[in-house]
């Protein structure tokens, strides 16, 4: 299992290089420095203001290599954007925003925390009860329940994110008064207030498809033997559920389970959007909006890396889900 | 089983509890609610609040307050009038022998800046200190300073050797690396500041132009020349965990920023060191409620005249929210929980019957504003193109002319605005000196029999291009991609179309439009100009040949030029507003008229909605909030609040009874079966 978590991590290595790789030839061919310098202060400005800024931003050297070195001087490889590119995202030195020179890893800090208030509460009642109600159907399966909560899904899936948060802002926001529609507050006594909105809606959201992916294992659990074996022996219908096939089902649930992980870090980009909640899917959306070419850059980059990082977990932790599963 | 059970029975339990304790939509903590805040909301954070560079709509909003000026406009009266702010009186002004213009002003004695950490650079235990006529010298060395980059530096360059100063701090900086390394008043003080901007003592600022500049005055009442304290451009830097003085405003205002989270949320509060507390007595213009109120303002409650004479400010904070989408900043709004705001698409016809306020809204209390800013929005032509431009002729004229013809303006603004704004017939919007209201131009009425003809005489029969054989071919140039852009820019399309003409909407990034822009690279485009000042040569200055684009980088974007009417301009520019002032205006506006440099399209309108607790909320037209002058009925606030605002529970119990009730047959049923 080591020399596989070795192998998994040289590759995960590879990988990281690669997107690197994908994402300075993805930015620096939208926008030149001198595009990025002219967006961030302006059109009116001197050359002499351009330069410094790209000074200030590391925009200044050439792209892959430097001509003013000598062929055999690692100067020509190492001054320019590309190195300082691999350099700055593999040590985790992400600069300063290109839109406001506001220190990114600052940002990335004070993002973190409502990101994480919002996304763990909503992933983990999410799972509770999407696998709560897949138990459910799976146990009253081919009854009017099991039917009427499938065409729930199906309906509910059909539905985009966007008009749930639109409705449940207006339903439970609006007419209900039961939260505030929107905004954030870090103060422990008011944050729940507004995070239940989002949290609902999320859990409504994603209710559909988890139930049912849900549902497909359990129902594939409960035709098996060893459920059969145990209902003989005299165990009862929730405990057949919940330590039986609840635990032989687990791979494909921690498999949609820790994959989405890495999401919860960079944060929703839409829900954080439409509730103010001023985290890193908030962040990301201004970068897109406002062309802050470096802290998209550092979102994306982080993005890939957590969910490289996902990837070999969910691997790993195959093993302590079924003794059965041997990583070689 | 038992302590699963146990475990689901405590989880549920916590759930409920909490989603009970967090049963209320109040976004504010309970023990605000009788305070004097003003809430408002913000959907983007400004890049900076330096004075020198701040120039957007959401950066006045800090800076106005933060910043005061020597000169203020007053609150009520319109047209716009000047009236003294941190100076003593409205400036002398002397017309040299030679041409040059002389501001003199003397500053109010004892102006305090904010208390702020900055000013330990001067003595450990001093937190603020006096503002001395040094700190508005200091400001305009920065405005001259091509390292700060201030947006405004030509407007500013009729000051005495404003630009030679900013050739000088540059070759010196590139040539002298110890200069380079002074601290920055340092380095003004070597070169001996902007020689335009003379301090005569601590008190007293002359400040001297090349030329007659009378619009200069208006300068002085905006945040751009407020006066800036060395100590805090040089503290703030943004190293070793400070902020940058861009994001941490040092001014006199009467309210200072307390809180700055550019994604979250900012607060404004009081300003204990601001003049019109410490020294009530002076009874300055800035520091009272004006007491000329006239009827009008007071009938469309406006204005309270119990206020008249009352030392200001009113509100003790301003707390600003960020509201990234419009549709939950309006609905928070409508809870009471913002105070004032503007009407979303979305909503207008349920805010909006005909041209005022639904019974709805009126049974809230709300009232309604109907602002039209200083402002144009236009389609451009290149006037260097060889095929619409001045290089095409007659023909090329004719051609702009019919193209005016077919845009219906006042359908455009039903269709994308609900009908807000005001078509423009010409650059100047109402309530400007020049703008008359009966004026229309006869190129901006829909015609299209017209404009058919006159394709004729162009020599584009039916929009037939002879050259080709096909139709014209023209380019829409943009740098906005969005889907609800496109479909603004393919209504001018149809309306072109039906001339023949085939115009081709070329939307690419923003850089890649800059781009174009600067290489003089396109034909058609659409922008908008809103005002510096209150004045007419802010907008006609749009279309004078020193400001063309491609000749000299300048907002003259239709690089339109034209000897008579720069002639013209150079007359108007610096008349007082007179009759003789009114007739260039008109010569000039008819002039344009035939040209047709620009298809004016409209002034903008903002409907603004505001509860009936918010008090003495006139609005300014300009983009410079005051708040000063604005208060708030915070008990008539919180009572609405109540009212409004009470959950409804009914159908969460319902729900409940429902899921049990569906529930509790299917579990019958199978106990049933597997007995």
């Amino acid at each position: 299992m080591f020399a596989y978590i070795v192998r998994r991590l040289a590759y995960g290595a590879v990988t990281v290089l690669g997107v690197l790789l994908l994402l300075f030839v993805l930015f620096f061919a939208i926008a030149d420095p001198d595009d990025i310098a002219r967006q961030a202060i302006g059109e009116r400005a001197s050359a002499e203001v351009y330069e410094q800024w790209k000074v200030n931003h590391g925009y200044d050297k050439p792209l892959v290599i430097n001509a003013e070195h000598g062929v055999l001087e690692p100067g020509r490889y190492t001054d320019t954007l590309l190195f300082e590119h691999y350099r700055s995202m593999l040590t985790f030195d992400f600069g300063r925003s290109d839109a406001d020179d506001v220190p990114i890893a600052e940002r990335l800090r004070q993002g973190a925390l409502p990101s994480l208030s919002l996304t763990l509460p909503l992933f983990a009642l999410s799972l509770v009860v999407g696998v709560f109600f897949a138990l459910l159907v799976a146990f009253f399966r081919d009854t009017y329940v099991d039917f009427a909560v499938l065409v729930m899904c199906m309906l509910a899936m059909s539905v985009a994110s966007l008009i749930y948060i639109i409705a449940g802002q207006y339903l439970i926001g609006l007419t209900l008064k039961w939260f505030p529609i929107s905004g954030f507050d870090a103060d422990p006594a008011l944050v729940i207030r507004f995070l239940a909105l989002p949290i609902i809606i999320g859990v409504i959201a994603s209710f559909g498809g988890d139930v049912r992916l849900y549902r497909t294992v359990f129902i594939e659990e409960t035709n098996k033997d060893y459920v059969r074996t145990a209902r003989a022996k005299g165990c009862g219908d929730a405990r057949v559920m919940v330590r039986h096939v609840l635990r032989n089902a687990l791979i494909p649930i921690l498999t949609s389970v820790v994959l989405a992980i890495p999401f919860l870090f960079v944060g929703s980009l839409l829900f954080e959007n439409f509730f103010g909640i001023p985290g890193l899917g908030a962040i990301t959306v201004e970068a897109i909006n406002g062309n802050d070419f470096s802290t998209l850059r550092t979102m994306v980059y982080i993005s890939a890396l957590l969910f490289i990082v996902a990837q070999i977990l969910t691997d790993i932790s195959y093993t302590l889900a079924d003794p059965r599963v041997r990583l070689s | 089983m038992n302590a699963t059970r146990r475990w689901c029975g405590l989880l549920a339990t916590s759930v409920a509890c909490l989603l009970v304790a967090a049963c209320s939509n109040n976004p504010y903590p309970s023990e605000e609610q009788n305070e004097k805040i003003q809430y408002a909301a913000f959907s983007e954070a400004p890049r900076t609040l330096d004075p020198a560079t701040a120039y957007t709509t959401s950066a006045h909003v800090i800076t106005a307050n933060v910043y005061d000026t020597l000169l203020e406009y007053h609150y009520l009266n319109r047209p716009y009038e000047l009236i003294p702010g941190l100076a003593e009186a409205l400036p002398e002004v002397e017309q040299l022998l030679d041409g040059r213009t002389v501001f003199t002003f003397r500053l109010r004695d004892g102006i305090m800046f904010q208390r702020d950490a900055s000013f330990s650079l001067n003595d450990n235990d001093t937190d603020s200190r006096k503002v001395t006529a040094h700190d508005f010298a200091f400001q305009f060395a920065r405005l001259a300073d091509p390292a700060v980059n201030s947006p405004v530096f030509e407007n500013f360059a009729s000051i005495t050797g404003f630009r030679a100063f900013r050739d000088l701090i540059s070759e010196r900086r590139q040539a002298d690396e110890a200069f380079a390394a002074l601290r920055i008043d340092q380095q003004y003080e070597a070169l001996g500041g902007v020689p335009g901007i003379i301090v005569l003592n601590e008190l007293e600022l002359e400040i001297v132009l090349d030329q007659q500049d009378l619009q200069m005055l208006y300068w002085f009442a905006i945040p751009f020349t407020t006066p800036v304290p060395w100590e805090a451009v040089v503290y703030w830097d943004g190293e070793e965990g400070r902020e940058r003085f861009a994001d941490h405003p040092v001014g006199t205002g009467p309210y200072t920023l307390s809180v700055y989270d550019k994604q979250f949320r900012y607060v404004l509060e009081r300003n204990p060191m601001w003049y019109g507390a410490m020294y009530p007595e002076w009874q300055a213009p800035g520091a009272v409620f004006p007491t000329d109120i006239t009827q009008e303002d007071v009938e469309a409650r406006r204005v309270n005249p119990e206020y008249a004479g009352r030392a200001l400010p009113f509100l003790d904070r301003i707390e600003y929210r960020r509201e990234r989408e419009s549709i939950p900043h309006f609905n928070k709004l409508l809870q009471g929980y913002y105070d004032s705001g503007g009407v979303i698409n979305e909503s207008f016809d349920a805010v909006i019957d005909g041209d005022r306020l639904s019974p709805a809204m009126v049974e809230m209390g709300m009232a309604l504003d109907q602002v039209v800013s200083p402002s144009v929005f236009y389609i451009g032509f290149n006037m260097d193109d060889p095929t619409i431009g001045r290089t095409a002729g007659e023909p090329g004229r004719l051609l702009r002319q019919a193209m005016s013809l077919v845009v219906d303006v006042e359908q455009y603004l039903e269709i994308f605005s609900n009908g807000r704004g005001v078509p423009a017939q010409s650059p100047i919007p109402p309530g400007l000196f020049g703008y008359d209201d009966a004026y229309s131009n006869t190129f901006r009425q829909v015609d299209i029999d017209r404009a058919k003809d006159l394709m004729v005489q162009a020599g584009f029969p039916g929009g037939t291009d002879p050259a080709t054989n096909e139709p014209l071919k023209l380019t829409f140039d943009t740098g906005n991609t969005t889907a609800q852009a496109q479909l603004r820019y393919k209504y001018f399309v149809t309306a072109w179309r039906r001339l023949g003409i085939d115009v081709e909407i070329a939307a690419t990034t923003y850089n890649k439009f800059q781009e174009k822009v600067r290489t003089g690279a396109y034909q058609i485009f659409q922008w908008g100009w809103v005002a510096d000042y209150p004045d007419p040569e802010n907008f006609l200055f749009l279309l004078e040949s020193g400001s063309a684009r491609s000749a000299t980088g300048g907002p003259n974007t239709a690089n339109f030029s034209n000897p008579d009417y720069d002639a013209l301009f150079a007359q108007m520019s610096d008349r007082p507003s007179d009759d003789e002032r009114l007739r260039l205006i008109n010569e000039m506006i008819a002039l344009l008229e035939r040209e047709r440099p620009w298809i004016e399209l409209y002034h903008l309108e903002d409907y603004i909605l505001r509860h009936e607790w918010v008090l003495n909320a006139k609005p300014m037209g300009l983009s410079y909030p005051v708040y000063k002058y604005r208060d708030i009925d915070a008990e008539l606030r919180s009572e609405s609040r109540e009212t409004w605002n009470q959950p409804v529970r009914w159908p969460l119990y319902a729900i409940i009874l429902l899921m049990v009730a569906a529930t509790v047959p299917a579990i019958r049923t199978l106990y049933r079966e597997r007995q």
